[in-house]
C-alpha cells in the first residue's frame, strides 16, 4: 500500500475550495445584506472534508479514476450551498444536545458518507465477499426490508424508516446497493446462458425463464415490498436498475422492452387499485385542476422554474417562503432540483444535470475498463442506480413522469441517501483501482 | 459484448438526459411567461403587492388608473367605471382582469419591452421601473357612450374601421374596482357586493357576452352572397308572409308588426329588402349561397373561432361568435336548409359577441377587409405624477393585427350603399332613420348601418341591436363603425338605433373639433 499522486483529482478539487465558500458568502448577502464569519464554518468544513477524502485516497495508495471524487464534491457542492439558503430550521437534528441546522446537519452526514467512501474504496478492492456471497447480500436486505416493513416507523405515509435510539435511516438505500451486488453476482455468472438461450412466444423473444428464476423471484420479493410499503419512486428505481443490469449482461431490448410493458400493465393495476397512485397520475396529467390543492406542490415547483428563467433569479434571491412558510413543502428533498434551478437558472440546473453526466460517464467507463464480468456488472449497475435516480427525480420535477418521492443524489437533503451515494461511490472507486492495478501489472499503463 | 452493451446504454441514458433537459427548458424559457403572469402565482401576487404599478391613460392622456403605495401596500385607483369592463381591475385579493392582467408584466415593470434592457434586469436581478399604457379611447366618447346606455343593459363598442383602433367600449351595468383593488384586508365586502348586484356587473358584455344578433346579421348574409356572386344588388325573390321549407314555417316579414301600412310585400331587390328587412328575402339568399360557402364567409369575418383585441403578449381574449351550432370550439356544419335559412336572418343558432357585430360594420366600412382590433396605443416610461398626464417618452407604439380581406371591394360598396338605404331610405328611415348622425347635429355627411331585433322566445322581450357607420357617402372614407345592442330593448329602431347614431354623431363633433 503505497502512496499515489492523483494530480488530476487534486486539480479539479482546487476551484471548489473557492467556489463553494463564495456560494455561501453570495447567499448570505443576498439574504443578510452582510457577510459573516459564522455560516462559513461548513462551506470551509465542506471542502476540508473533500480535501481530506483525496488526501486519504492519495495514502491509501487508490489508483481508481481520478474524476468521480470531484464530479461528486462539485454536485453535492451545489446541494450544500442551496441548503444553507434554505430557512436552516426546516429539518436537522437534535444531535449531543445542540439544535443543528440543516446545512451543519448534512455536513455531517456528508463527513458520514465521505468516510463510508473511503473505508469502502480501500476494503473492497477485492470484490471476493461481494462476488461469492451474493446470495447471502440478498437475503441480507431483503430481511432488512421485512424488519422495515414490519417494525418501521411510518414518516409520509410510507413505512422506510428505521429508528436505532435518535438516529433514523431509510434501508432502502442500502437495498439499492445489495440488490445491485446480488444482481450483478447473478448475471455475470449466467450471462453465457441468458445470451445464447432464448425462448419465444410469437414474435416475442422471452427471456430464458428458468436460468432468469432465482433472480426474477427475489427481485420480485422486493418490488412487492417496496409497492405495499408505498415507496413508489424507489420501485421504480429498482425495475429501472434491473432492466438497465439485464440489457447490458445479454444485450437484449426486448428484455427491457419486455419490463417496461410489464411496468405500464402493472401501473395501469396500480391506478385503478390504489388512490394515493391515482392522485399522482392525476396530479402529473393537470396539475393545475387543483393549483392549491393537490397539485400544490408541482405548480409551486413549475413556478419557481418558470421565475428562474435562462440566468436565474441568483443565488439567494428566489422566492422559496412567502409569508415565512415554504410553498413547496418538500422543498430540501424532492424538489431541491427546483430550489437550484430557481437561483441558478436553466444555464445552472444544465451545469448540475452535466456534472452528474459525468459522473454517469466515468461510472461507465470504470465498468468498461472492469476486468471481469462481475466488476463490470456492478460498476453499472451502481452509476445506472445513482443515473437514474437523478433521472427519475428531475424527470418528476419537470412534470415529464409523474412525482416519486426520491432523492437527488448528493444534492437533496437526508443522510441515507448520502451515505448510500457515496457507498457507490467507495465501490466505482475500488473496481477502478483494480482494473488500473491490474492494467500496470500487465504494462499497459493506467 | 458488455462494453458494446455499455456504450448503447450510454447513449439511452444521454437520450433520458436530453428530454429532461428539454422538458426543463419549456418551462424555464418557453413556457415562463405563461407561467409568470398566471393569477395563482405567487410571484405574481408578491410583486403586485408593494410594487408601484404603472398608469393608465385615454388618447388625450387623461388619467383613467394609478397606484400609490401606501403603508407597503400597493392600492389603485379607478377614475371612471366607464372603462372598468376592458381596463379590470388589480386585485391583490381577487387577481387581475381586462387589461390589468393582460399587460400585468409590463405595468409593474416586471419584463422590459426591449429584450436587451430585459436580459440586463434579468442577469443584475435588477427591479426594472413600471410602464403606463395609453389607450386608443377619448374618454370623452366612452362616458358619452356609457351615458347613452344610462340605465340599459347592453353595450356599445366602436371601432376606427381604417385602423382598428378601439374608440370607445362599454358595457352596462358597470362598477368601480377601486374599492377592492387597495388593501387585502377590506376588499371582500366591496367585492361581494358587486357579485351580488343585478345584472351580473362582472361580466364585460362587449367581449363575453352571448346574443342572437336578428336582423343585423344579414349584412353578412348579404356580403357573401354578393361576393361570391350568388345574387346581384338587382336580383329579386319573390316576398310572402310565411313559408314552408322542409315542414317548417319561416316567418315573413310581415308590414303590421311594425306599423307601416303603405307599404306592400312587393318583389325586392336587396335595398328595399333590408330596408324593410325582409326575411324571407335573407333566408333566400342564404340558400341561395349555400352552407358550405356561409360558414366560410363567416370565418373570413371573424366568425367561429376566438377573436382578441390586440396582439400578444397582451392581447384581451374575446369569446368566439357562431352561426350555426359550436363543435370543438368552431362553427358546426348546418344541420339542415332550415337551419341556414333561419342563420341568414340571425336566428336559428345564431350567436355573436358585440365586438364581432362592431368588426362587421366596420369591414363593410373598410373597403371589405377585416380590421384588426387593438386598444393600446403605446407604452411610457412611469410619470411620477400621473395627474399631469403621460411622460413623452415613448417605449413602443402599438397598432392592430393588420386587415384581412373577407370579401371585394366592390361587394362591400353594394352592401354600404344597400346599407345606407337601410338608415336612410324612403322605407328604412322609417325604422333605422333613428341612427342617422344627421338626426345629431351633424350635417352633409350619410349613415350606413342595419338594426336587428333579436327574438329571445315567447314572453321575452327582444333584444334590440343597431351596426352602422358613418360617413358612408359615396367617396368618403368612414372614421367610426359601432355596434350597439340593448338588452331586452325591444325593436332595434326604438333603442340602439338613436344610440348608435348619437355615439357616431359625437365622435364626428369630437373629431372635427380636435
Amino acid at each position: 500500500m503505497h502512496a499515489v499522486p492523483r494530480p488530476v483529482e487534486l486539480r479539479l478539487l482546487l476551484p471548489l475550495a473557492i467556489l463553494v465558500p463564495l456560494g455561501f458568502a453570495v447567499t448570505h448577502i443576498a439574504q443578510t445584506g452582510r457577510l459573516e464569519a459564522g455560516p462559513m464554518g461548513v462551506a470551509i468544513g465542506y471542502v476540508g472534508l473533500m480535501l481530506a477524502a483525496h488526501v486519504a485516497l492519495r495514502l491509501l495508495g487508490n489508483r481508481g479514476d481520478q474524476l468521480l471524487l470531484p464530479a461528486v464534491a462539485a454536485i453535492g457542492g451545489v446541494g450544500i450551498v442551496m441548503l444553507h439558503r434554505l430557512p436552516q430550521d426546516l429539518l436537522g437534528t437534535d444531535a449531543f444536545g445542540v439544535r443543528l441546522g440543516m446545512a451543519t446537519t448534512q455536513l455531517l452526514w456528508f463527513a458520514v458518507g465521505v468516510t463510508a467512501m473511503v473505508v469502502v474504496a480501500d476494503r473492497f478492492r477485492d470484490d471476493g465477499p461481494l462476488r461469492h456471497f451474493k446470495y447471502t447480500w440478498a437475503l441480507a436486505g431483503t430481511l432488512l426490508l421485512v424488519i422495515t416493513f414490519l417494525f418501521g416507523r411510518e414518516v409520509n405515509g410510507a413505512r422506510l424508516w428505521i429508528f436505532v435510539g435518535p438516529i433514523g435511516f431509510q434501508p432502502g438505500e442500502a437495498i439499492k446497493i445489495v440488490l445491485v451486488i446480488f444482481i450483478a453476482g447473478y448475471l455475470a455468472e449466467k450471462r453465457a446462458l441468458l445470451a445464447g438461450a432464448s425462448a419465444r412466444i410469437g414474435p416475442l423473444r422471452i427471456p430464458p425463464l428458468p436460468y432468469l428464476l432465482p433472480m426474477i423471484a427475489i427481485f420480485v420479493l422486493v418490488m412487492g415490498i417496496v409497492v405495499i410499503s408505498r415507496d413508489l419512486g424507489t420501485a421504480l428505481l429498482f425495475l429501472g436498475i434491473f432492466l438497465t443490469m439485464l440489457f447490458v449482461a445479454t444485450g437484449r431490448r426486448s428484455y427491457v422492452l419486455l419490463g417496461l410493458l410489464l411496468f405500464v400493465a402493472g401501473s395501469f393495476v396500480a391506478y385503478n387499485l390504489f388512490g394515493h397512485v391515482r392522485i399522482r397520475v392525476d396530479n402529473w396529467i393537470d396539475p393545475f385542476v387543483d393549483p392549491s390543492g393537490r397539485g400544490y406542490q408541482t405548480v409551486q415547483a413549475l413556478y419557481a422554474f418558470g421565475r428562474g428563467g435562462l440566468f436565474g433569479e441568483g443565488l439567494g434571491q428566489g422566492l422559496p417562503t412567502i409569508g415565512g412558510h415554504l410553498p413547496i413543502p418538500a422543498l430540501p428533498t424532492d424538489f431541491i432540483f427546483a430550489a437550484v434551478a430557481e437561483e441558478l437558472g436553466l444555464i445552472g440546473a444544465f451545469a448540475l444535470l452535466a456534472l452528474v453526466m459525468v459522473f454517469v460517464f466515468r461510472g461507465l467507463r470504470t465498468a468498461m475498463l472492469a476486468r471481469d464480468d462481475f466488476s463490470a456488472m456492478l460498476a453499472v449497475g451502481l452509476t445506472a442506480s445513482l443515473g437514474l435516480q437523478t433521472l427519475i427525480i428531475v424527470a418528476g420535477n419537470v412534470k415529464l413522469v409523474p412525482l416519486t418521492g426520491i432523492t437527488f443524489p448528493f444534492v437533496s437533503y437526508g443522510g441515507s441517501s448520502l451515505l448510500a451515494c457515496f457507498v457507490v461511490v467507495g465501490l466505482l472507486l475500488a473496481i477502478s483501482h483494480r482494473s488500473s492495478v491490474d492494467a500496470q501489472v500487465e504494462g499497459r499503463g493506467p | 459484448m458488455i462494453a458494446t452493451n455499455i456504450r448503447r446504454l450510454s447513449l439511452y441514458l444521454v437520450l433520458g438526459f436530453a428530454s429532461v433537459s428539454g422538458a426543463l427548458a419549456w418551462w424555464q424559457v418557453l413556457d415562463a411567461h405563461a407561467l409568470a403572469t398566471r393569477q395563482d402565482n405567487p410571484q405574481v401576487i408578491a410583486a403586485r403587492r408593494s410594487l408601484p404599478r404603472g398608469s393608465i391613460f385615454d388618447a388625450q392622456g387623461r388619467l383613467l388608473a394609478s397606484s400609490t403605495v401606501l403603508d407597503g401596500i400597493s392600492r389603485r385607483t379607478y377614475a371612471d367605471p366607464a372603462f372598468t369592463h376592458l381596463i379590470g381591475y388589480a386585485s391583490l385579493r381577487f387577481g387581475a382582469t381586462g387589461l390589468e392582467r393582460t399587460w400585468d408584466d409590463l405595468l409593474t415593470g416586471r419584463s422590459d419591452p426591449n429584450p436587451l434592457r430585459d436580459l440586463l434586469n434579468d442577469i443584475l436581478a435588477r427591479q426594472p421601473d413600471p410602464h403606463d399604457l395609453t389607450l386608443t379611447i377619448d374618454r370623452r366618447l366612452e362616458d358619452f357612450a356609457a351615458a347613452q346606455l344610462g340605465h340599459n343593459v347592453g353595450a356599445v363598442v366602436a371601432i376606427d374601421p381604417r385602423t382598428g383602433a378601439i374608440l370607445a367600449m362599454v358595457s352596462s351595468p358597470t362598477y368601480d374596482p377601486t374599492g377592492f383593488s387597495g388593501d387585502p384586508a377590506t376588499a371582500t365586502g366591496p367585492f361581494d357586493a358587486v357579485a351580488g348586484a343585478a345584472g351580473n356587473p362582472f361580466l364585460d358584455r362587449v367581449r363575453q357576452g352571448h346574443y342572437t344578433p336578428g336582423s343585423i346579421l344579414k349584412v353578412l348574409t348579404a356580403a357573401g352572397a354578393l361576393d361570391a356572386g350568388a345574387i346581384t344588388p338587382q336580383t329579386t325573390f319573390p316576398d310572402q308572409p310565411k313559408q314552408e321549407v322542409d315542414g317548417f314555417v319561416v316567418q315573413g316579414f310581415t308590414i303590421r308588426e311594425h306599423d307601416l301600412q303603405p307599404v306592400k310585400p312587393a318583389l325586392w331587390a336587396l335595398s328595399p329588402a333590408l330596408q324593410v328587412s325582409s326575411n324571407i328575402f335573407f333566408a333566400h339568399v342564404g340558400l341561395g349561397l349555400g352552407p358550405d360557402r356561409y360558414l366560410d364567409y363567416a370565418r373570413r369575418f371573424g366568425f367561429c373561432a376566438p377573436l382578441q383585441i390586440g396582439s400578444d403578449p397582451g392581447a384581451l381574449p374575446v369569446d368566439p361568435s357562431y352561426v350555426s351550432g359550436q363543435s370543438d370550439g368552431g362553427c358546426a356544419p348546418f344541420s339542415d336548409n332550415v337551419e341556414l335559412a333561419s342563420a341568414a336572418f340571425g336566428q336559428a343558432r345564431v350567436s355573436v359577441t358585440p365586438l364581432q357585430m362592431a368588426l362587421l360594420a366596420a369591414t363593410i366600412a373598410n373597403d371589405g377587409a377585416v380590421p384588426g382590433p387593438f386598444i393600446v396605443r403605446d407604452l411610457r416610461t412611469h410619470a411620477a405624477a400621473p395627474q399631469g398626464g403621460p411622460t413623452a417618452i415613448v417605449l413602443e407604439i402599438y397598432g392592430g393585427e393588420g386587415a384581412r380581406p373577407a370579401i371585394s371591394s366592390q361587394a362591400a360598396r353594394e352592401v354600404r350603399s344597400a346599407m345606407i338605404d337601410a338608415v336612410q331610405g324612403p322605407i328604412g328611415r322609417l325604422y333605422a332613420g333613428a341612427g342617422a348622425v344627421a338626426r345629431f347635429g351633424v350635417s352633409g355627411i350619410e349613415t350606413a348601418g342595419k338594426t336587428g331585433t333579436a327574438e329571445r322566445g315567447p314572453g321575452l322581450k327582444p333584444h334590440s341591436w343597431f351596426i352602422g357607420f358613418a360617413p358612408a357617402q359615396d367617396g368618403a372614407t368612414p372614421s367610426i363603425a359601432i355596434a350597439v345592442i340593448v338588452e331586452g330593448g325591444g325593436t332595434g329602431s326604438g333603442h340602439a338605433a338613436p344610440i348608435g347614431g348619437a355615439v357616431m354623431a359625437e365622435w364626428l363633433k369630437l373629431a372635427a373639433g380636435g
